[in-house]
This record gives C-alpha cells, structure tokens and sequence, in this order.
C-alpha cells in the first residue's frame, strides 16, 4: 500500500489537474507515480516535465532510451518502471525476447543487439554501479555512435530513472490495475536481487492469481 | 576533461538563452552542469527548472533540505558538488558541527539533530541503499513528524540528488564556482521556467 495518499485527479489542484490532462495525453492514464506528487504540486508538475521530455524522440529515439530506461530500472529492482517500460518498449518495437536479453551481460553477446546498443547498455550498467568506474574503451564506443547532445540526453535518463525509481519505491507506489495479471519479462528471466524487491513481486504476481 | 563540451551562453543554442539567464539569476551564476546539459536544450531546460524549484524554500526549511542532499551523495558516494553543498548549508546557518555530524553514523547520536531531522536521514540512507526496504515503522515515525506534502518534497529532495550526482560524476563536470554568490531564494513556490509544452 501507498505511504501517501493518491491525488484524485477530479479534485485535483489547477497545477495537478494540468499535470494529470498531459499524463492522460500522453499515457492514456492518470498513473499512480503522478497521482502521489499532488501532496506537493509545485514539485511533482517540474519533476513530471523531466519525464514528458525523455519519453519522445528527441537527440535519440524513444526506442533506444527505453533499453537504457529497461536496464537502469532492472538493476534498481524496480517492479513498477519494469513492468511498465516492458509495455511502452514492445509498443515501441522492442520485442519481448530482446528485452528479455537486457539483463546481466547477455546484451553483449544477444544477436537482438547493434553494437551502438551494446555501448549504451555498457554505459548504462556502470552509470548505475558506479559512474567513478566507467572505462576508457566504454567512452570510446560511446563516442563512436553519439554526440554530444545524445550522451547528455542518455546520462540525463539514466539519472533521471535512477531517481523516479527510488521514489516511487520508497513511497511504496503501486503498480495500476491495468498492469495486474501481466509477468515482467525481465524479472523472469532473472529475479530481484533485494529481498524486500522479491516479496514486492511475489505480491503482485500473487495477487494477479486470485 | 568532462565527457561533453561546456557550452557558455554566447555558443549554446538560442533556445537555452532563458534557462541560463534564469540559473543566473538564481544561483548567482550559470554552473558548470547547466552548461553541460546545454548540449541537450530540452532537457536542460526540464532538469535546471527542476533544481532551481528544489534549491529555494518550500515546505521544509532549506538548510535542512541542505543537509537531507549531503547525506544522500555521501550515501551514493557522488563527489559532485558535495563541497558546494557544505558552503551552501553554512550560508543558510547551519551550524558547521552539525554539517560534519552527517558523517558515518554520527548523526544518530549527535545532540544537534531533532528527533524529525533524524528520521529522515534515516530514510535518505535507506533509499539510497535499498529503496524497495522502506519499512512501514520507519513511515510511522516520518509521519509523526511531518506532513505529506514535507514528505513528498524530501523524497524527491534526495532521489533529485542521487540522480544530480550520478549525471554530474558520469560527465565529470567540476564546479568549483557553485553556489561561491549568494543564492536566490526565489520569489514564490512553484515559479520557475516556461514549460516549452505548455504543463
């Protein structure tokens, strides 16, 4: 359950009710992480506007943030961002079984990878483990396939997911009921590595069986 | 050398002339990180908006909103800006003994904190470690405390600075300049930028 209450989004504030139409807009649904942020409109609606600017092709596609977004959230144990970016990626193009390959180093060797994915994915994985460990050859084949404002755009969504993960988390957001009843893809193939992560899927699986 | 160029204002795409001028204004100059996120004006529009809506009073007193940032990047172990931070926290009086008493575990015990600072250093730990392990007593305790809406903002204070501190140690962008001319404390919650899609 929710540690905060979740903001109607009928008797939502002017700033939240703004929020909420561009949410539907823009996901078909009022979503719970948004609805939760109208305990302090004024923060949530700047916090949102990071998230409407990285899901949409900007300097890179959707598509290719969305396996930075697949593997940042994965290795946070976060169940709400998986499951739903498994959704957002198939719509996106990204099939199952390649995001199925995301996890551990399988992306390096999976034949669903380009070689510019697989640079991403590096840097994504070292940015999330320790950026002070990233190496020379990463740089270098991040380099080889993205400028400038493609590398801000990339680390900026891997910072950005690192930080709605935790907060959602921590807040104990849940995922809506349109997502019951659905396994994530990656967790399948590799379970959470937090215990508290693992009971939070056992309970959400458990209760999509009843 | 940080990983992407640092655009100064007279080189950076029109588009981010506003978000320089406004992180100018409100930090006194434009820092470092802003002008590494210039290299994407979309997001470094979105992502300035939302520090300058952060580091400015709100629902809970800025120092110890300072305080909740330096425990969250000594927590994740990020080096940018910690400094900044310091020099920050002092310039809205915190007293320094209390700034070094967020080291190791020396909070816990250290007299200068309330019972309310505690427990949300507790939590900021904590979401830095595991954010899914948030149990229910810690809740309890942090809404004894404070209300929802001082919740909600202290959660995003410190998930902001882990994601802060990531992009700005991944970059490698160095600030020595931050936060050295006094801080605007805004003119009202909730103002800021012009959302470039209209939010």
């Amino acid at each position: 359950m929710a540690q905060l209450p979740y903001t109607d989004p009928e008797t939502a504030d002017p700033v939240m009710k703004a929020v909420f139409e561009q949410t539907v807009k823009r996901f078909q649904m009022p979503l719970n992480i948004i609805s939760i942020m109208g305990n302090a409109p004024e923060v949530g609606s700047k916090m949102i506007q990071i998230y409407f600017d990285i899901l949409q092709d900007g300097a890179v596609d959707w598509a290719t943030k969305e396996l930075a977004i697949l593997k940042a959230t994965k290795m946070g144990d976060c169940l709400y961002c998986v499951t739903q970016h498994e959704v957002v990626s198939e719509r996106l193009g990204v099939s199952p079984e390649k995001q199925a390959d995301i996890v551990g180093l399988q992306y390096q060797v999976s034949p669903h990878y380009t070689e510019r994915e697989r640079a991403l994915l590096d840097l994504t994985s070292q940015v999330v483990l320790d950026p002070e460990q990233i190496t020379p050859e990463t740089w270098t084949n991040v380099r080889k396939h993205f400028d400038d404002a493609q590398i801000v755009e990339i680390v900026a969504t891997i910072g950005a997911y690192l930080q709605i993960s935790k907060f959602g988390d921590a807040m104990g957001v849940e995922l809506e009921p349109v997502f019951h009843g659905r396994a994530s893809v990656l967790f399948e193939k590799e379970p959470p590595k937090s215990a508290a992560a693992a009971r939070h899927l056992e309970h959400h699986l458990g209760a999509t069986r009843h | 050398m940080p990983a992407v160029q640092l655009l100064e204002k007279e080189r950076a795409e029109p588009a981010v002339a506003d978000v320089f001028e406004a992180a100018e204004r409100h930090f006194g100059q434009v820092p470092n990180l802003v002008k590494a996120l210039a290299n994407n004006p979309t997001l470094c529009r979105s992502i300035t908006d939302f520090m300058i809506a952060g580091l400015r009073p709100g629902r809970v007193d800025w120092g110890f909103k300072e305080l909740l940032i330096l425990k969250t990047l000594r927590a994740m172990k990020s080096y940018y800006s910690y400094g900044a931070h310091e020099k920050l926290a002092a310039e809205l009086r915190v007293p320094e003994q209390k700034i070094g008493d967020l080291a190791n575990s020396l909070w816990r015990t250290s007299p200068r904190f309330t019972e309310g600072e505690r427990v949300m250093l507790e939590f900021a730990e904590q979401v830095a470690r595991d954010a899914n392990d948030v149990h229910d007593d810690l809740w309890q305790r942090m809404k004894a405390h404070w209300d929802s809406g001082q919740l909600l903002e202290m959660n995003a204070v410190i998930t902001t600075f882990i994601q802060i501190g990531r992009i700005g140690d991944t970059l490698g962008v160095c600030d020595p300049m931050l936060f050295t001319k006094p801080v605007s404390s805004g003119s009202s919650i909730g103002s800021g930028l012009a959302s470039p899609q209209g939010l």
